[in-house]
């Protein structure tokens, strides 16, 4: 029990008093309850007077339990240590109680009597009443939110006489911006453009560029799905197969409500009280991942939703009240009455059914060791009593009460999660562990930004736009190598200095497969045994990606790479057998495509900027036909061309008089004959995209029948081009890059000649393309003769590529 | 910890052939062992040998009368296994038999994760494997070798069993996660370089690198550095040629048995001799539906030699009084011909790590439907791990802290190392 303890109290030191080291300045030197006095009860006393057990019936968990005292009155006098029970049995080391116990130092012997002298001051009380800066009740601009975030943590980092570091060069926020918002490093062309932009809101600009993009709903997305899954995702206990699949398509749903500017607290309800079949209901999948075995769980599901939407951790109260924290057993199970009546698995959820015998109540199950059989009524948290309505599934009300204006979980959960994505540390940490006394950091900021939330209806993008625009947000995260290592930290924790994080598996995969053009980057080794099916190897690259190259979610500036992560980034062959990008600006002729399919085809080409994308068939037997024409910006897999994301489609003609035959089934995201577009002209006609906004791209798949049934009408020659205004084409890829049979006449690029100005081009595209930046002189020259000395110069440019992806400065985001 | 520099002196090795002979294995390879290159850092090891699906113990190492094998003798008088181990039955005195292994559970997922880590899985957190927990304790992090290395040997005559575990260091951090060998023969995956001038690509990473170092004098940094030093190392180290089954002398491969589970377990020699802690060698299919006698009859030979090989091999070359050997699956197989999943009583082998062989622990009952029950000392899964544990000297009453900031002892407190073994 003892190192239980002292684990526990581990933790706790760590968040108090690190957290609230920097303001000792602010609060001159009395000892506080939650800084001070906290983590040492918590060590010596808790484990016998907490939640699990009250001996003489005392509970030191809460101030106004301490006030209480036990079965022998009172044990603390406010003011007077001397005539305090509880200070007369620790100075006596008659407590903590066996001479086998470690008995409280001096020094924390000292806090106790001093805080009891000092009437008991706590931090929270200093904080009632914190002005947020701006009213709370109404919606404000981005730079008025982020004019105010800054006035908050200027006005810290003043008291705690600490100088925060400069603003970011122009290469390290293009590169954290692009990063956070959009879950890759920017192109060689959006870094360079971001780069030589002279215009002074050239930031602000775009952060609304970027959060207007379908890049920042994935990203958002599928962070949010990491947070949800737990580490292992559950599964059938024989087989073990796991939902990834249906996790990730509940983060790309996620990631499409968010793009399109839904509240959250319209998607918080879509997802909490979804019922029926998976089938066009990702979210369904949510109750899964959170349960156990492949089933849901009422109790499973109350915790996540807790932990995730409340920002409160009520994992220890299953089975007993929180032996630190104030959290009861009964408030746990009152909270999963409102889950029991809905019950389901990873493919659906019921209503009607579960471990509640009638709505509103629940029996605590056996498994939990205190109270077993002990029928608990539905009651929010902290909340007071829920009146039973006449409904069978109790999950709406539930969200009626989450999501209202004035509760005081749902806002400031959200927001602290959303500050910690981006600080890569919350307000209040641990992130979900919101309680009195775990007080935040910068209770104003938080206050601030939960009231905007509310007041802006639940704007998730509004909330990334005014941190974003902070001094904050923008600042730098190199610090002078000689400072102090705890001043260093101490900057960091008062966000007057960004750490330096590493890029989540997410962030690392697409900016690789972005250095490298390729739609799909395979670091897998052992291919061959995968497709058994029970290797250890998985059968999906990306998954694979993900589980190798997996980062500590809660502490983004935790290195966790070991050296089998090394190995795979220095030797698999993939790394170094050349970038498609490369290749298609340098070496264009190695481009060489597979024949033309009639199910899939992809032309990678050249990165251009275009609003529109034309497809032109030359030649095909019949009127041709397509069935989907999508677009895509580099290193992204989303389809830019879809009706859904706001593109149009249009055609030269159409064959009339099939239904199944339309224009708009180009772009409308279903596969098949029965979703295709046909031509009115024999071997020709013309399909077309416009964007909603130009953007760049460099990939269009297309084909003739995506299920795979018809071959006939297929475009054999064709061209593509592209356009910014609809009337200047360029042509960027066309069938003549189609190889017709084995690639005899291939050729040979390890002789192909460079002049000096395209390698030094290539040099500094390969430099923007990774690092967002261009190389140094010094860096150029050690390019340059490593260039020199490679006769094969595609290799050589590969081997420079392999340096940079292979750089500190690559893996993490500064 | 690994103190490394120690090597086999000569002296030792006469006092270790002396016992070798004494004790009736005949080394024919001994004359290899004066010859081994690579100096072997001292400190305890482990081979796990996973038997993946959940072996049949009446059709290995608990025959019943009347069972579909014939039982034979072992150089143990009193112990007897099943006539197709007949290598095996010859190393009694090196192993034990634990045969009252009672889980619980029946499902091979959850099965083989409660195995593996002593605790039940949850979808809270996760628990580390019994390799990282090896690795994060007594592996040496500045050792040119990886702490923990998984064989996959493939499967005979099925593929089946679920999902393959896969072994997660959880709290103890990504650092102690295992390298993969896909298939003995290949060697470590990535091991390699591409291309003919990875010394030129080295140089010039290498001084972006220190100017970034300069720049942000960081932990985190360090770090990363640290770990791409560590696996340049290990490609460039001579240990890494513990990896190339080629550099072992034909037949020394050949009394390991021609066959992916041999060649594999020659391998995880290999690796130990070279400084790694622990070796997990996964061999698949022993979910034997259709009844264990067919298919066991056509395994046994290759486990017999890989396995007997193993400690006959480790033992000549004086390692296996510090190399724990453990043959297992995440169950056992129904009494009688074994067709379904079975976790009430069941059977684990430990050879060498020092703890008390030639003996067998535990007992199932006899009578009408032999091997129903346990009648003599039960082992639960918390018990086994905490008893490898302790074979290896890893403090089982360490506490971590999971997700959540929850305490999380090494092995649940319940558990009872068998003190028969490692007493």
């Amino acid at each position: 029990m003892c190192a239980t303890r002292l684990a526990m109290v581990a933790t706790q030191v760590m968040t108090l008093s690190f957290l609230l080291s920097a303001p000792v300045a602010v609060y001159a030197e009395e000892p506080l309850l939650e800084r001070d006095v906290l983590p040492i009860l918590t060590k010596h006393c808790m484990g016998c007077h907490g939640g699990l057990r009250q001996q003489a019936g005392l509970d030191l968990r809460t101030l106004p339990g301490m006030l209480a005292g036990g079965d022998s009155g009172t044990v603390i006098e406010p003011g007077h240590a001397e005539k305090s029970e509880l200070w007369k049995r620790i100075a006596s080391d008659e407590m903590p109680a066996g001479d086998d116990r470690e008995k409280l130092s001096a020094e924390d012997k000292a806090i106790i009597k001093a805080w009891i002298d000092a009437e008991l001051p706590t931090v929270s009380e200093r904080q009632q009443n914190v002005d947020p800066l701006l009213p709370v009740d109404k919606r404000h601009t981005p730079r008025e939110v982020a004019a105010a975030i800054d006035q908050h943590i200027d006005c810290f980092l003043a008291a705690a006489e600490l100088t925060p570091v400069s603003r970011s060069d122009d290469v390290e926020f293009v590169r954290r911006v692009y990063l956070d918002l959009s879950g890759r490093v920017p192109t060689a062309r959006q870094a360079a453009e971001f780069l030589d932009s002279r215009d002074s809101d050239k930031r602000e600009k775009l952060i609304d560029a970027l959060l207007a993009t379908p890049a920042f709903g994935d990203q958002l997305g599928r962070t949010w799905r990491d947070w949800v899954c737990p580490p292992e995702l559950p599964s059938t206990g024989n087989a073990g197969d796991q939902p990834h699949q249906q996790a990730r398509e509940f983060g790309k749903w996620l990631g499409a409500k968010l793009t399109a500017d839904e509240p959250w607290d319209k998607i918080t309800r879509e997802i909490l009280t979804v019922q029926g079949e998976i089938t066009d209901q990702p979210q369904l999948i949510f109750f899964g991942l959170v349960g156990t075995d492949a089933k849901t769980t009422a109790d499973g599901s109350a915790r996540a939703v807790a932990s995730l939407f409340m920002g409160v951790q009520l994992q220890c109260a299953r089975c007993h009240d929180d032996p630190y924290r104030d959290w009861s057993q009964q408030e746990h199970w009152a909270l999963t009455a409102f889950f029991g009546r809905a019950e389901g698995d990873f493919n659906k959820i019921e209503v009607g059914k579960g471990p509640s015998a009638k709505p509103g109540e629940i029996a605590i199950p056996g498994s939990a060791f205190k109270n077993a059989g002990v029928t608990v009524p539905a009651a929010f948290l902290r909340g007071g009593t829920f009146e039973s309505r006449d409904v069978d599934d109790l999950r709406g009300p539930f969200v009626d009460w989450l999501v209202a204006k004035d509760n005081p979980y749902f806002a400031r959960a959200l927001a602290n999660r959303l500050w910690f994505y981006l600080f890569s540390r919350g307000i209040v940490n641990p992130i979900d562990d919101f309680r009195e006394l775990n007080p935040p950091s910068h209770p104003g900021l938080m206050k601030l930004l939960a009231g905007e939330f509310v007041a802006c209806g639940y704007d998730v993008k509004h909330l990334f736009r005014c941190i974003c625009n902070s001094q904050a947000y923008q600042r730098t995260s190199w610090v002078d190598p000689e400072t102090d290592d705890q001043v260093r930290g101490a900057l960091t924790m008062a966000f007057g200095r960004m750490p330096l994080r590493l890029m989540t598996a997410d962030m690392l995969y697409d900016s690789l497969r972005l250095a490298y053009g390729a739609s799909i980057l395979d670091l897998r080794t052992s291919v061959e045994h995968v497709t058994v099916g029970m290797s250890s190897a998985v059968a999906d690259p990306y998954l694979e990606f993900q589980r190798r190259f997996g980062t500590n979610e809660e502490d983004a500036t935790d290195f966790t790479h070991g050296v089998a992560q090394m190995l795979t980034m220095i030797n698999h062959p993939r790394l170094m057998a050349g970038s498609n990008a490369l290749d298609a600006i340098y070496f264009p002729d190695s481009l060489r495509l597979p024949p033309v399919d009639p199910g899939r085809n992809e032309d990678l080409f050249r990165a251009v900027k275009a609003r529109f994308v034309r497809f032109t068939i030359e030649q095909a037997e019949g009127q041709p036909c397509l069935d989907e024409l999508e677009v895509y910006a580099p290193g992204s897999d989303t389809n830019l061309a879809l009706a859904s994301s706001g593109s149009q489609a249009s055609a030269s003609s159409l064959l009339p008089g099939y239904d199944i035959h339309q224009i708009p089934h180009l772009n409308d995201g279903k596969h098949g004959n029965a979703h295709s577009w046909i031509s009115n002209e024999v071997g020709g006609g013309w399909a077309q995209i416009k964007l909603p906004t130009a953007a760049e791209v460099n990939r269009v798949v297309w084909g003739r029948d995506r299920g795979g049934e018809y071959k006939d009408r297929l475009a054999q020659q064709y061209h593509i081009e592209a356009s910014l205004d609809g009337e200047a084409w360029t042509r960027v890829s066309d069938s003549a890059r189609r190889v017709a049979g084995p690639s005899d006449d291939e050729p040979d690029l390890s002789k192909v000649v460079l002049t000096t100005a395209q390698q030094t081009e290539a040099i500094e595209w390969l430099y923007l393309n990774t690092l967002s930046r261009r190389p140094t002189e010094e860096e150029a020259t050690e390019a340059m003769n490593y260039v020199e000395e490679t006769p094969d110069k595609r290799a050589a440019l590969t081997g420079v590529l392999w340096t940079l992806v292979n750089r500190s400065e690559y893996i993490f985001v500064r | 910890m690994h103190q490394p520099g120690l090597s086999l002196q000569r002296r030792d090795l006469l006092r270790l052939s002396a016992a070798g002979m004494l004790s009736g294995v005949s080394v024919p390879w001994f004359e290899s062992v004066a010859s081994a290159a690579v100096n072997r850092p001292r400190g305890k090891a482990c081979i796990l040998l996973w038997m993946d699906g959940g072996p049949s113990q009446q059709h290995t190492f608990d025959p019943k009368r009347g069972g579909e094998f014939r039982t034979t003798l072992t150089s143990v008088p009193g112990i007897r296994i099943v006539d197709r181990l007949p290598k095996l039955a010859q190393c009694m005195q090196d192993m034990a038999i634990v045969r009252s292994m009672t889980t619980e559970i029946n499902g091979h997922y959850d099965a083989k994760y409660f195995l593996h880590t002593g605790y039940k899985r949850t979808t809270e957190f996760e628990h580390p494997a019994i390799g990282c927990l090896a690795s994060s304790q007594i592996g040496s992090m500045h050792a040119d070798m990886p702490a923990f290395v998984t064989i996959d040997a493939g499967w005979d005559i099925r593929n089946d069993g679920g999902r393959l575990y896969r072994n997660v260091p959880a709290y103890l951090g990504p650092q102690h996660a295992p390298l993969a060998v896909n298939d003995a023969s290949q060697g470590l995956e990535n091991l390699s370089p591409t291309g003919n001038d990875i010394d030129a690509r080295l140089q010039l990473l290498r001084r972006s690198e220190r100017r970034f170092a300069a720049r942000y004098r960081l932990p985190a940094v360090r770090a990363k550095q640290e770990a791409f030093t560590r696996a340049v190392r290990l490609m460039q180290s001579k240990r890494s040629q513990a990896f190339d089954l080629d550099k072992e002398p034909a037949y020394i491969r050949e009394a390991y048995g021609e066959h992916k589970f041999g060649q594999s377990c020659l391998l995880a020699r290999r690796l130990v001799e070279a400084g790694v802690t622990f070796v997990e060698v996964v061999h698949r299919g022993w979910d034997d539906h259709e009844g264990a006698a067919t298919p066991i009859a056509k395994r046994a030979p290759w486990i017999d030699a890989g396995m007997a090989t193993l400690i006959r091999d480790l033992k000549s070359r004086g390692m296996l009084d510090d190399t724990l050997i453990v043959w297992m699956g995440e169950f056992g197989r129904s009494p009688g011909a074994g067709k379904d999943h079975f976790s009430k009583a069941w059977s684990s082998v430990l050879a060498g790590g020092g703890i008390k062989t030639g003996q067998v622990v535990g007992k199932t009952s006899e009578g009408k439907n032999p091997g129903s029950e346990i009648v003599d000392r039960p082992v639960t899964s918390p018990d086994f791990v905490a008893t490898l544990c302790t074979a290896l000297g890893i403090d089982t009453h360490k506490e971590f802290l999971a997700p959540g900031s929850r305490p999380i002892p090494l092995v649940e407190k319940s558990a009872k190392p068998i003190t028969e073994l490692v007493g």
